[in-house]
């Protein structure tokens, strides 16, 4: 028997601003403790919180990106409990009026179908402490209190982990581009949380919900969801009712595993925050947040396709923004986009991965590859523009100009008069060569072909010599 | 008599013609805080006052505070110097930062010497709640009545003459209450005229900055100060600080005055009710209009209660934070929250803890709809009520209290009657509405003082204490102090 | 609305991380019953439903937002030097169990 999967999707969002939600310290994410707090962010008493303008134009890009009603008034709401991460003993959040709601995002389902997952509410909020257990204390550092959140609740629309990964990989994709977040799931800037129940097909009543928490990769969300729609059908056909839970994912079983019951829903006791005017957000704000945000992930992809880019080269160069940056600075003045994308995906790429290093930190400067890749375009071989890549990159400085003279490259003969001079001549030095060729050994093709290379020391285009010596062989 | 026994205005003159230093002042100053019985202090800041005073050597003919020594309620945040709310919870806790009024005061050179008591965490009226035990009034050498609170301290310096001005906190009627059992004027402006900043919160929406000073003149003269928009109070005022002091001499010509029928009729004390009847009547002669005004009554029965719900509810949040882990008595324990929970059962006194649960049982989901929520209803429409009074009156004066200093131990009063919930709790409309309030001295009763309270329209600091300084002629009580005595006019 | 029984109170107390001794809970009892009378002053008025909650004594909306700049942040033995238990630049606490 076959169960509806109800899945929901809760996206929390480090926004990686220049100073935190509520206060003004540094948020440059420091692994060093406790060196960048303020006063409000380890809740001294008397302390105040203000809204972080930067914040809320990050939160505007995403809302709307994900074509949500903004609410142009800002409150916000006070979230009250006690924990060991939470100073205050309440979080600053926004609980009444989400600074967005009513929104969708089309994904594409386990079939390859385009399908609208529907979008509750993005609101901003802010982050708790770190912190770090050892066997019989925990220690807490207030770097991370503080940090802007923004907060993305999905309607339980989704019906697959298939689903499930293609909505967080858009969401990722919106807060990456429009330079809210960095977006990385393993680092814990973007974290997802699941909420899942079964129903059989038809029923339009709910099931009990589980929670599935801490999925640190996109993969990890559609085999977590995966192995949880086996479990719990499994379960209900046994008979075993379903508990209200929370769970984890064990990368290592591909399991998910229990990590608590749910006791009683905790009451938050939500109230205004009185300790922040409101804001109005007048129409310009909202526009102008909007009209100068970054251009997104779907809007770049559609240039590069529209620029000759396959639909998988796009992806590649767009799963990393830096990337994408780089290419687009290497397409200036390119005379062929497909080119330096090529360049990009297989040579720099290559150099990447074997030195292990971000793009970030590649020597060659973007208008480097564009000459190299122009050359490309201008006559010389691949292989001779490979070389100079590579010379640059073992002689760092050297522009490929520069490197090209060192390499004594020059553009290969492809004139049919030229190489037909060279195909005479060696044609002529080898009439068994020849006979072989007519006894039906084509290898004696290759080894005359070779035979022009080495008589022309490279300079002329293997290409043009075979077309050659191929009209050639059989004149003789 | 000293020229500490002075106003602000009469001691500044004495510092330009050098009759007087500084650091004098200061050595007096803390002399007689160090001398005083009514357990008025958590901590004299001697060393740093003196430190100060002894830098200020070329007196600033036009700022009014240079050289001026004050207090401030030990719930302003003040760096270097422990800070503990009168509270078990905070004991050692040594801010890193300073409020912004303790900041912009020590710009203007005045010389906070010492910081005083208060209900604790100002959750409280009587000024016997704080960890330091009994705040007593000045006006009783034999320590029988109150002071009144939560800003008990800080009443007690200005009355005792030990300063000529001190900072306190108003969230129900935290200063104007005991200024009216201190003979002082007790001045809250609009809400978010002053930076609330570096103020521990009580109740964010009804909290304000207020202060002590003995006459109406040196009431305008320390707002100005104060007075402004800081950044780091998100919900302080954008207005531009106008000249406080400008309509000081102004007549009482023209002035429409509102007197609440209602306040009055709770009131049983004769011989408070005749000598504000008398004061009504100066006024008139002198010009102004004063008009006895109707406030339904069971809109004025419902402020106490209004005010503990929103007031206790906003407590129980703002106070989350105390937990001895950041700041504070750490007093260990197994567990994260045993930890937290040993530090708040030990530091917290009885009368916060009931607080607190009233705090939380108002918000709970059960009740929130019906205790919190309609409380907040139940604001709106009293300051609905309040605001269309002031339509048609530049100010609403009352009585600031129904009886003179209560005594201590004695049984409270009936916390039904009309006149422990009107005339001893009215005041709170001050704060629902954000509106500018002050008590000022009416007469004195069987040796003790008792007060008044004007609150008028929002911003309107500069008509109100035009108003004042013209009643302050009407009681002949400027200035008072128990070194400072007069005879009451009325 | 939640029926106002000791237990309810002492539970009440518990979730704000402290304890009321019996006798401390019998005073809240008793307060609680003048507390609720006085909170039927509030029930008593009529009309209430047409008026929005209030938060701010007056309308206070701004359309102001702080700049996205860092200020200085605290140094970290300030940061810490309130607090009682602490090891390696951090708070210590018993450890947390998630």
């Amino acid at each position: 028997m076959n169960f509806e999967a109800i899945i929901g999707l809760e996206i929390h969002v480090e926004m990686k601003t220049k100073s935190k939600m509520f206060s003004a310290s540094p948020n440059s994410f420091s692994r060093d403790p406790n060196t960048e707090v303020t006063v409000l962010d380890m809740a001294y008493p008397g302390a105040m919180p203000r809204p972080n303008k930067q914040a809320v134009i990050n939160a505007i890009r995403v809302a709307n990106a994900l074509h949500m009603t903004i609410d142009q008034d800002v409150y916000f709401d006070r979230k009250n409990y006690f924990y060991a991460d939470l100073p205050k003993g309440f979080q600053i959040t926004q609980q009444f009026r989400p600074i967005g709601s009513h929104g969708y995002l089309d994904v594409l389902d386990k079939e390859g179908n385009t399908k609208r997952i529907k979008i509750e509410r993005i609101h901003m909020e802010e982050d708790t402490c770190k912190q770090l257990h050892f066997a019989d204390y925990s220690l807490l550092d207030y770097n991370r209190a503080g940090v802007p959140l923004i907060e993305i609740v999905s309607e339980p629309d989704i019906r697959s982990g298939t689903e499930a990964m293609h909505y967080v990989e858009a969401i990722r994709n919106i807060v990456v581009y429009s330079q809210t977040s960095d977006g990385k799931m393993e680092e814990g800037s973007l974290r997802c949380d699941v909420n899942i129940s079964l129903r059989p097909y038809g029923s339009n009543k709910f099931g009990t919900k589980v929670e599935i928490k801490n999925i640190n990769s996109l993969k990890n969300i559609e085999q977590a969801l995966d192995y949880e729609i086996q479990r719990q059908s499994a379960c209900i056909l046994s008979g075993i009712p379903i508990q209200q839970e929370t769970r984890r994912f064990d990368e290592a079983s591909g399991k998910t595993v229990l990590m608590r019951v749910k006791t009683d829903a905790v009451d938050y006791k939500y109230f205004c925050e009185p300790n922040i005017a409101p804001i109005h957000l007048s129409d310009e704000f909202v526009k102008n947040a909007i009209d100068t945000c970054p251009e997104l992930y779907d809007a770049k992809k559609e240039r590069y396709l529209k620029a000759g880019l396959s639909d998988k080269d796009a992806e590649i160069i767009l799963s990393n923004i830096d990337m994408a940056a780089y290419f687009e600075k290497a397409i200036e003045g390119a005379k062929s986009v497909k080119t330096v994308a090529n360049f990009l995906i297989v040579e720099v790429n290559g150099y990447l991965n074997k030195q292990g290093c971000p793009i970030t930190e590649f020597p060659l400067q973007a208008k480097d590859l564009t000459e190299i890749s122009n050359m490309q375009e201008d006559g010389f071989t691949h292989k001779q523009c490979a070389d100079i890549f590579n010379y640059c990159l073992e002689n760092e400085g050297t522009s490929p100009a520069d490197a090209k003279a060192a390499l004594k490259i020059e553009k290969q003969i492809s004139d049919d008069g030229a190489v037909l001079e060279f195909v005479t001549a060696v044609l002529d030095a080898n009439p068994q060569s020849i006979e072989d060729f007519k006894a039906g050994k084509d290898r004696a093709i290759g080894f005359l072909i070779g035979q022009v290379m080495k008589m022309a020391k490279g300079k002329v285009n293997p290409a043009a010599v075979a077309k050659v010596m191929n009209i050639e062989i059989r004149k003789r | 008599m000293s020229y500490l026994d002075l106003t602000i205005a009469e001691i500044h003159r004495a510092l330009l013609e050098k009759k007087v230093t500084p650091l004098e002042l200061t050595k007096e100053a803390l002399e007689r805080a160090k001398a005083n019985k009514e357990n008025a202090f958590e901590t004299i800041c001697e060393k740093e006052a003196l430190e100060f005073a002894a830098t200020l050597t070329e007196p600033e003919e036009d700022n009014l505070l240079w050289g001026i020594p004050y207090v401030a309620k030990d719930n302003f945040s003040t760096k270097g110097i422990e800070t503990t709310a009168s509270s078990n919870i905070l004991n050692g806790y040594v801010p890193l930062f300073d409020a912004t009024v303790i900041k912009k005061l020590r710009e203007k050179k005045a010389i906070l010497i010492a910081k005083t008591t208060l209900d604790e965490l100002a959750m409280g009226g009587s000024g016997t709640t704080g960890h330091k035990g009994i705040t007593y009034n000045p006006y009783d050498p034999e320590h029988k009545h109150q002071i009144g609170g939560s800003s008990c301290g800080s009443a007690v310096c200005v009355a005792a003459g030990i300063v000529p001005f001190a900072l306190g906190s108003d969230t129900g009627d935290s200063v104007r209450k005991p200024a009216s059992y201190g003979g002082l004027v007790g001045m809250k402006p609009t809400w978010g005229r002053i930076s609330r900043y570096g103020l521990f919160p009580f109740a964010p929406s009804l909290d304000h900055v207020a202060y002590f000073t003995r006459s109406a003149e040196d009431s305008a003269i320390v707002l100005q100060a104060l007075a402004g928009r800081d950044e780091y109070d998100s919900t302080s005022s954008f207005k531009p600080v106008e000249d406080y002091s400008s309509k000081l001499g102004e007549s009482l010509k023209g002035k429409r005055i509102a007197v609440i029928q209602e306040i009055l009729d709770s009131i049983s004390n004769k011989e408070l009710l005749d000598a504000f009847r008398k004061s009504v009547e100066a006024m008139k002669a002198a010009g102004a209009c004063v008009d006895y005004v109707h406030f339904p009554l069971d809109l004025l029965k419902s402020i106490y209660a209004t005010y503990i719900v929103i007031s206790s509810a906003e407590a129980t949040s703002n106070n989350a934070n105390l937990d001895g882990i950041k700041f504070g008595p750490f007093r260990g324990g197994k567990t994260y929250q045993e930890v937290m929970f040993n530090a708040r059962t030990q530091g917290f006194s009885e009368l916060i803890k009931r607080r607190f649960v009233i705090g939380s049982f108002a918000l709970m989901s059960e009740n929130q709809q019906e205790l919190f929520i309609r409380a907040q209803r139940n604001r709106a429409k009293i300051v609905e009520a309040t605001n269309n009074i002031l339509k048609e009156y530049d100010a609403i004066l009352a009585p600031a209290s129904p009886k003179t200093a209560p005594v201590l131990g004695s049984s409270s009063s009936d916390k039904l009657s009309n006149e422990y919930l009107i005339a001893d709790n009215f005041m709170a409309i001050g704060n629902f509405a954000g509106l500018p309030s002050v008590t000022v001295p009416l007469t004195f009763i069987d040796g003790l003082p008792i007060g008044v309270n004007f609150t008028s329209k929002a911003f309107d600091e500069a008509g109100l204490f035009s108003i004042i300084q013209a009643y302050e002629d009407i009681t002949g009580l400027k200035g008072i102090s128990t070194n400072v005595r007069k005879e009451a006019k009325l | 609305m939640k029926q106002i029984t000791k237990e309810v109170l002492h539970d009440a107390a518990n979730r704000l991380l402290f304890d009321m001794s019996d006798e401390e809970l019998d005073t809240l009892m008793e307060e609680f019953k003048i507390l609720t009378q006085q909170m039927e002053t509030i029930g008593h008025i009529e009309g209430l439903e047409s008026y929005a909650p209030m938060t701010f004594p007056f309308d206070c909306m701004v359309d102001y937002l702080r700049e996205d700049v860092a200020e200085e942040p605290l140094p970290r033995e300030e940061a810490l030097k309130n607090a009682g238990s602490k090891m390696d630049n951090q708070i210590k606490l018993p450890k947390v169990v998630i």
